[in-house]
């Protein structure tokens, strides 16, 4: 089936409207997308983020109004055309559970036509990027994955034929606290890969401010605000995004407060001894969505080593010692804005907080907290 | 002694051959069954409105008696192996109709919505997500149906079918004990036979693709 656009230079939401049984999911909304940014709505849940992102493919009619790509109204395309030319991933996934991971990737591309060598080396490529091994994922179950792989499966299969605009609901909504800052982190590297333009839903206020380009503020049915993350800060439109984005009220009062009460508790599942071999505890990361390992010896930290690390140098045939890095230690009495300025110095994502010479927990750096230090 | 008097049966009544007469009126009665059982699941699912009326029809046709349903066809179709295999399938529709049906409706929300979303069209819904995670309902209603035939199939030697009907006649109407035994053990082995064979494959597609 032909692509109705190859690239996006605008979307328009012109006033649209939708009404459910006499209440407005969505409020004459207006709304200019521009091509290449990575717009995030955000909102409570009812507010109408979902029910707007799903009027740009159309898997909601509005009531009145109208969305316009390219300048072309999007009434008069033709529905399954318009929605192969835009990715899409929902918070469920929704993998096909009679398809293994390769055949759940490949499925769109096989149905336009292309041809099976081309569609393998396509869900190779796919797999590399959201770090998943092909060797060992392609033929996997999707039974077997876990909630963070199913994700990263559901994003290669939503960007397989590498459609220029990409609609996001919740992605990373369903995972840990530890592992949704994880694939935050590897998604903003994947959307800079990519170029494309992305309609990013959410109602986590950091996963806004640290991958949009631009965040629209949604409430009660209506757009309240749209703009640069800063703008929204310095300058609220209301009490709505006032509060909103002020919800880490807690942050003003950051001199009281000691890296015990930011850190993220340790568990076991995140350490890992120093002989272990590298291809063993990725594949042991994998399975246990563990972002960061910490490499232990004689119990004492020998290091840490980050997944996407571990990913790379996975074929080398090297152990978890050799590559461990020393990470950023922190004591729990330490007060959090030294942490945080000496993590922002370091350009570190994380640090290691460590008690009596036990590691205790982990610090992760957050982009909201970066710029208000 | 006794194997002697079982092999001297089995060939003055010709038993292979009965067998294999019986089995390929089962198999043909088989694969049209769910060839037509799994259209009209597909079609009662596609027109939703007239699913009551169908099943109606569907439920009416399964309580007749069978013998009575096969006697009846006897004036439109004669006697033989084609009202016999006519009553299998009319039989043999509700059961696998209703496992298709219930099947292909039993797909969650949020798999039908992943692939519209991504832009399948109904086709390739029903295609590539419906059918293949109906097949183990499919298969359910698959083993119904090959109990119902290979009773009905049996039954078709009363009116000229052929298969292992007749020697169990034979020997009722003749009184031969012996004959009851053997070819009454026979049908009743290969109908458990048939029933764990379509068991396993059910089994095997619930692991390949279950969802319930």
């Amino acid at each position: 089936m032909a692509r109705l656009f190859e690239n996006i230079d605008s979307i328009e939401l012109n006033g649209i409207s939708k009404l459910y049984s006499e209440h407005y999911a969505v409020e004459n909304l207006d709304l200019r997308i521009e091509g290449g940014e990575l717009l995030v709505l955000i909102g409570a849940s009812g507010s109408g983020k979902t029910t707007t992102l799903r009027m740009i493919n159309r898997l909601v009619e509005p009531d009145r109004g109208t969305v316009i790509i390219n300048g072309t109204d999007t009434r008069e395309f033709d529905v399954v055309a318009l929605r192969r030319s835009i990715g899409y991933v929902i918070q469920e996934v929704g993998l096909f559970p009679h398809m293994n991971v390769g055949e759940n990737i490949g499925l769109l591309p096989g149905l336009e036509g292309w041809e099976s060598g081309k569609v393998k080396k396509r869900v190779s490529e796919l797999l590399e990027l959201v770090d998943l091994p092909p060797e060992t994922y392609a033929s996997r179950s999707t039974k077997e994955l876990s909630g963070g792989q199913q994700q990263r499966v559901g994003l290669a299969r939503a960007i397989a034929t590498d459609p220029p605009l990409l609609l996001m609901d919740e992605p990373f909504g369903a995972l840990d606290p530890i592992l949704r800052r994880q694939l935050q982190d590897e998604f903003a590297e994947i959307k800079r890969l990519l170029g494309r333009t992305i309609v990013f839903v959410t109602h986590d206020i950091d996963e806004a401010f640290k991958l949009g380009d631009r965040v629209g503020v949604m409430h009660d049915a209506r757009l309240v605000q749209v703009g640069r993350p800063e703008e929204l800060i310095l300058d609220p439109a209301s009490d709505v995004v006032a509060s909103m984005v002020d919800a880490d009220r807690k942050f003003r009062h950051l001199e009281a407060l000691s890296v015990r009460d930011l850190m993220l508790p340790l568990l076991s599942k995140y350490l890992f001894p120093g002989a272990t071999e590298v291809a063993q505890a990725f594949a042991e990361m994998m399975d246990w969505d563990v972002g960061v390992a910490i490499v232990t010896e004689n119990d004492q930290v020998a290091g840490t080593v980050r997944r996407r690390d571990a990913y790379r140098r996975r074929l080398e045939g090297l152990t978890m010692a050799a590559i461990a890095r020393e990470p950023l230690i922190f004591e729990p009495g330490d007060p959090v804005t030294t942490a945080l300025t000496e993590l922002k110095r370091a350009g570190a994502s994380f640090a290691l907080v460590t008690e009596r010479d036990q590691p205790v927990g982990l610090l992760l750096s957050d982009e909201v907290l970066m710029r208000l230090v | 002694m006794m194997d002697h008097g079982l092999l001297l049966l089995w060939q003055d009544y010709n038993l292979t051959a009965r067998t294999l007469e019986h089995l390929a009126i089962f198999s043909v009665a088989l694969l049209l069954s769910i060839a037509i059982g799994f259209a009209v699941g597909v079609l009662i699912f596609r027109k939703k409105k007239y699913s009551g009326i169908f099943f109606a029809i569907l439920n009416t046709v399964e309580t007749f008696p069978d013998i009575a349903l096969l006697v009846i066809l006897i004036p439109f179709l004669g006697v033989g192996a084609v009202p016999t295999v006519t009553a299998c399938v009319l039989y043999s529709i509700l059961p696998i109709a209703r496992n298709t049906c219930t099947g292909l409706s039993g797909v969650s929300e949020t798999h039908i919505r992943a692939a519209r979303s991504i832009g399948l069209t109904d086709r390739e819904v029903l295609l590539h997500i419906r059918i293949p995670l109906a097949l183990p309902m499919l298969a359910g209603g698959v083993r119904i149906a090959v109990v119902f035939i290979m009773g009905i199939v049996t039954l078709g030697g009363l009116v000229g079918a052929g298969g292992l009907g007749v020697p169990l006649m034979t020997g009722i109407f003749n009184n031969i004990p012996a004959l009851i035994l053997v070819s009454g053990t026979w049908v009743g082995l290969l109908a458990v036979l048939f029933d764990g064979i379509v068991a396993s494959i059910e089994k095997s597609l619930n692991q390949r693709y279950g969802i319930w």
